[in-house]
């Protein structure tokens, strides 16, 4: 056994991500997303190595680069933006100007993905939808996202994470039986679920377009992605009664609920199984249970008022017995229980860090900061990341000139013309106040030097 | 006010959403674009085999990979999953768990049994020396240990990718000390900083005020997306480079991975957010309020949102200084929390007033009119009736877009299942059947893929 974990972690080892491949090197994304939903899906490609060239309004940038927690900023910029927003190259473009057209069709011939999340209908009023697009590069996988999809008779609803929940049933479903408090799901799960089935659905998309040639346009509903996540339809269509919210409790699984310790902390705890419940009696000290005629079977121990019975008895165990004692007894028994933990429990626990699930970043531009890894660790072509966000429109110059071909003076008169521009002095949008930015070689790309 | 206008009459609610022939041209024309029937599928070169026990997040992964194409069998011990009786409340149809049938779309059903069996083992891994993706959620090491793992099949299978879903993954201290805990759906959203965010306030009463389980398996499913996820980028790697590798998932890793937040701001304010009921961190207004009739959400986090919020809610001169207070600029509302309660009573008190169709409408027609009208601002102040999962079922939106599909089981009746989660023009994804007896497609592994016939077969 202890061969095999040596084994997965040489094959794993997080400190060796760098040296690994990039599975979406020389994908190229033109990403007109904002705020979280759209920049997700193209957040995740360009960890897996897609150059993702993210658009934005010059001078006032994506809403979610000034939308932080309770208006706190940290070094001048939003901390949950970086997260959503790293490894993109920040170029600040303004769609509404006519002038902007030319540069976006050059970049859109070049694109393998184009990504839009604007209220449905935008994109093909300002001439940058799917059916133009498609003409410049029939090969294009073209996503758009929207709360409610591009057809049906709400399309042109506006809608947002929230949104998305009301509409799902989702935000219905969280909270007390029989009370008026129910909640959202926190911290807009309802743009960050939608966000990576996007990314699923583009990478599912650029699969079959290595087999046959062909691009295509995906159409992503946020409601709907909730929606899969939902067995509540079929339950209500094959027993007619609706499955409503069930507090702490997981109605689904034996003695599943979030329960009390001594010492005051909250921890889940599950029986997948029936000898997961026969392990969970041996840590109550209570032989006598697996016996029991309403435990005998899962199903029965499922049943009410025998569910409700079996989590009384665990709530007294747990309830006498400290947190620790609690999940020790889960690791030796073999049953699962894991501690409710809180944003700085998440942060700073030493299993994530030795993962590389929440990993101590340092960044050119700001220094160290914290960002979760991947959500599944890739054994030859991980996610990584590279650079944390940038100030709006830092690879004007870069993307343009580099990759675009434009000469200083084509360059200058377009920000002239603030058809391109940079960033206001507004936190968010802005460098850290001290960041010498003249010394920058990214941002002055192929600047001449001062004398 | 009308709701659902005709097609070529559509109301358009945001500034810059076109309209004109064109456009519903355009419209009709993505309808059709959208239909599945008939379509090629993205993984029909794909073989998944699914050996996930006791656990949704693998069925999930396996179930995305199927509605996409491939060929995915699940194998189960003869006595079946015992994710088979995971179900609400102990209800089945026909002897099957509701989440279960919901999940068993696409798939083919075979018995192995693997912890008792070295034959089984060993047809297990001929089987999979023809797949592309194995999936399972033994305790790490396990698999490995019965010479079917990862190391074992990839010496003449390099192509195999090997999605493993565990609470603490395949590596570190943790993972080897914790390596016999089951993953389940409530210890991962607990563990992963979910629950801790959801609740009532501190000084609410017991047990309302204690960390909450979102109503549906929300940590099971982010893992199971996760898994596909990461899967799909192995697979387009395989598919450049024939390379396969190991894509370790850890359940407890599930909503922090996700969202970022917690790890965002447990840096950088070196803190742990209390829990606050309804209200949110960043944005307000953005929840929901009782009314007349039921519940509504609102949002209304942009300036002008929230300007136009107020006025159709009458509450435009409610404390007279509403232009001019700095506190009610709606991006300074969420510092404060008293604040944010006080406006919070203040919004319900209006809303009560309404039914939730009458706020609907009349945030629908502010909208409609600030789109066309420079005066206004664009607010775009958002009210949409809290959907119970019943009443979202009945939805013209969701009937239109074929989100459930109606399947007529021969075991099972008529189910209704959601479908179609991403619409496709080339490829989409689709369900074609959801069948899952146990066993139910020995016969056809076996015989396709060169498997010997099971010991338990009759002689004929």
């Amino acid at each position: 056994m202890n061969d095999y974990f040596r084994y997965a972690q040489a094959q794993l080892d997080p400190a060796k991500i760098n040296e690994k491949t990039e599975a979406l090197k020389g994908i190229r994304v033109l990403d007109f997303t904002h705020v979280i939903f759209g920049p997700t899906v193209t957040r995740i490609l360009a960890d897996y190595g897609a150059e993702v060239i993210k658009l934005e309004v010059p001078f006032y940038g994506d809403m979610w680069r000034i939308s932080t927690y309770w208006g706190r900023y940290w070094k001048h910029s939003n901390p949950t933006f970086h997260f959503i927003t790293r490894n993109k190259y920040f170029v600040s473009v303004d769609l509404k100007r006519p002038e902007s057209k030319e540069l976006i069709y050059k970049m859109a011939a070049e694109a393998d993905v184009v990504a839009e999340n604007f209220a449905p209908g935008t994109a093909e009023a300002w001439g940058v939808g799917y059916s133009r697009i498609s003409q410049i590069n029939p090969r294009v996988v073209y996503l758009s996202c929207s709360t409610y999809g591009q057809y049906g008779p709400m399309r042109y609803f506006p809608g947002w994470d929230l949104l998305a929940q009301a509409a799902s049933g989702v935000l219905s479903l969280n909270g007390h039986p029989a009370t008026e408090k129910f909640y959202k799901l926190p911290d807009y799960l309802g743009d960050f679920i939608p966000g990576n089935v996007g990314a699923l659905a583009v990478l599912m998309a650029l699969y079959y377009r290595n087999k046959s040639g062909k691009g295509q346009y995906i159409d992503l509903s946020q409601t709907e992605s909730l929606m899969r996540a939902l067995p509540h339809f079929t339950y209500h269509g094959l027993t007619g009664e609706p499955l409503e919210r069930t507090g702490h409790s997981d109605p689904a699984m034996m003695a599943a609920a979030i329960y009390k310790t001594r010492d005051g902390r909250h921890l889940a705890l599950a029986c997948a199984t029936l000898p997961h419940f026969a392990a969970l009696c041996r840590a109550m000290a209570r032989p006598d249970l697996p016996a029991d005629p309403r435990f005998a079977t899962y199903l029965e121990g499922l049943k009410e008022p025998n569910a409700g019975a079996l989590r009384d008895i665990v709530a007294r165990w747990v309830a006498a017995t400290d947190a620790a004692a609690v999940l020790e007894a889960a690791c030796r028994e073999g049953f699962a229980a894991a501690e409710v933990l809180d944003d700085k429990q998440v942060c700073h626990d030493p299993w994530r860090r030795e993962r590389g699930s929440v990993l101590l970043f340092n960044d050119d531009m700001y220094g160290e900061f914290a960002l979760p890894g991947p959500s599944a660790m890739l054994s030859r072509t991980p996610g990584r990341t590279k650079w944390l966000a940038r100030p709006l429109g830092y690879h004007n110059r870069l993307v343009l000139r580099k990759f675009l071909g434009l000469s200083e003076e084509e360059l200058n008169a377009l920000e002239e013309k603030k058809v391109i521009g940079t960033f206001d002095d507004k936190p968010g949008l802005k460098p850290p106040v001290y960041y010498h930015l003249d010394s920058d070689p990214i941002y002055n790309y192929g600047r001449k030097a001062a004398p | 006010m009308k709701l659902f206008g005709k097609k070529s009459k559509e109301v358009v609610y945001t500034r810059y959403s076109g309209t004109g022939s064109g456009l519903s041209a355009w419209r009709e024309t993505i309808e059709k674009l959208m239909q599945p029937e008939g379509k090629p599928e993205t993984l029909d070169d794909i073989l998944v085999i699914d050996v996930s026990q006791g656990n949704f997040a693998g069925i999930i992964a396996a179930s995305l990979f199927a509605e996409f194409g491939a060929e995915v069998i699940k194998i189960e011990p003869p006595q079946g999953d015992p994710a088979r009786w995971m179900t609400p409340f102990g209800k089945t149809a026909a002897g099957v768990g509701i989440p279960f049938i919901v999940e068993g779309r696409n798939k083919r059903y075979m018995t192995l049994d693997l912890p008792n069996s070295a034959r089984d083992r060993q047809i297990f891994g001929q089987l999979a020396q023809k797949a592309a993706v194995v999936i399972e959620t033994c305790p790490a090491g396990q698999m490995d240990g019965w010479g079917i793992g990862y190391r074992q099949i990839s010496v003449s299978n390099p192509g195999l990718v090997y999605i493993t879903i565990t609470p603490y993954g395949q590596y570190s201290h943790q993972a080897e000390a914790c390596a016999g805990m089951p993953d389940t759906d409530i210890t991962t959203q607990a563990g992963s900083g979910l629950s801790a965010q959801m609740g009532d306030m501190a000084t609410a009463p017991e047990p309302f005020n204690w960390p909450l389980k979102a109503g549906m398996w929300m940590g099971w499913y982010l893992s199971g997306l996760s898994a596909a996820l990461g899967g799909t980028v192995a697979l387009y790697h395989r598919q450049r480079t024939g390379e396969g590798q190991m894509v370790d998932v850890a359940g407890m890793d599930a909503y922090a991975a996700i969202t970022g937040m917690p790890v965002a701001v447990g840096y950088t304010w070196e803190n742990a957010r209390p829990r606050i009921g309804v209200l949110d961190f960043i944005l307000y207004p953005y929840g929901h309020w009782k009314c007349k009739d039921g519940y509504v959400a609102i949002a209304a986090p942009r300036d002008h949102d929230f300007r136009a919020l107020v006025k159709i809610l009458g509450l435009w001169g409610w404390t007279g200084k509403f232009e001019n207070d700095w506190r009610y600029t709606s991006d300074r509302i969420p510092d404060l929390l008293e604040q944010a309660m006080r406006l919070h009573r203040q919004i319900e008190a209006k809303t009560m007033r309404y039914t939730a169709d009458e706020l609907v409408s009349r945030a629908l027609n502010y909208a409609r009119k600030a789109a066309r009208s420079k005066w206004r601002g664009g607010g775009v102040p958002i009210i949409m009736k809290v959907m119970t999962p019943e009443k979202a079922l009945a939805h013209k939106q969701w009937k239109e877009r074929n989100s459930f599909k109606e399947i007529e089981d021969p075991a099972l009746g008529k189910v209704i299942v959601t479908a179609g989660f991403v619409k496709m023009s080339e490829s989409p994804p689709r369900i074609k059947w959801i069948s899952c007896d146990i066993g139910k497609d020995d016969e056809y592994v076996r015989s396709k893929y060169g498997l010997p016939r099971a010991h338990t077969a009759e002689a004929p």
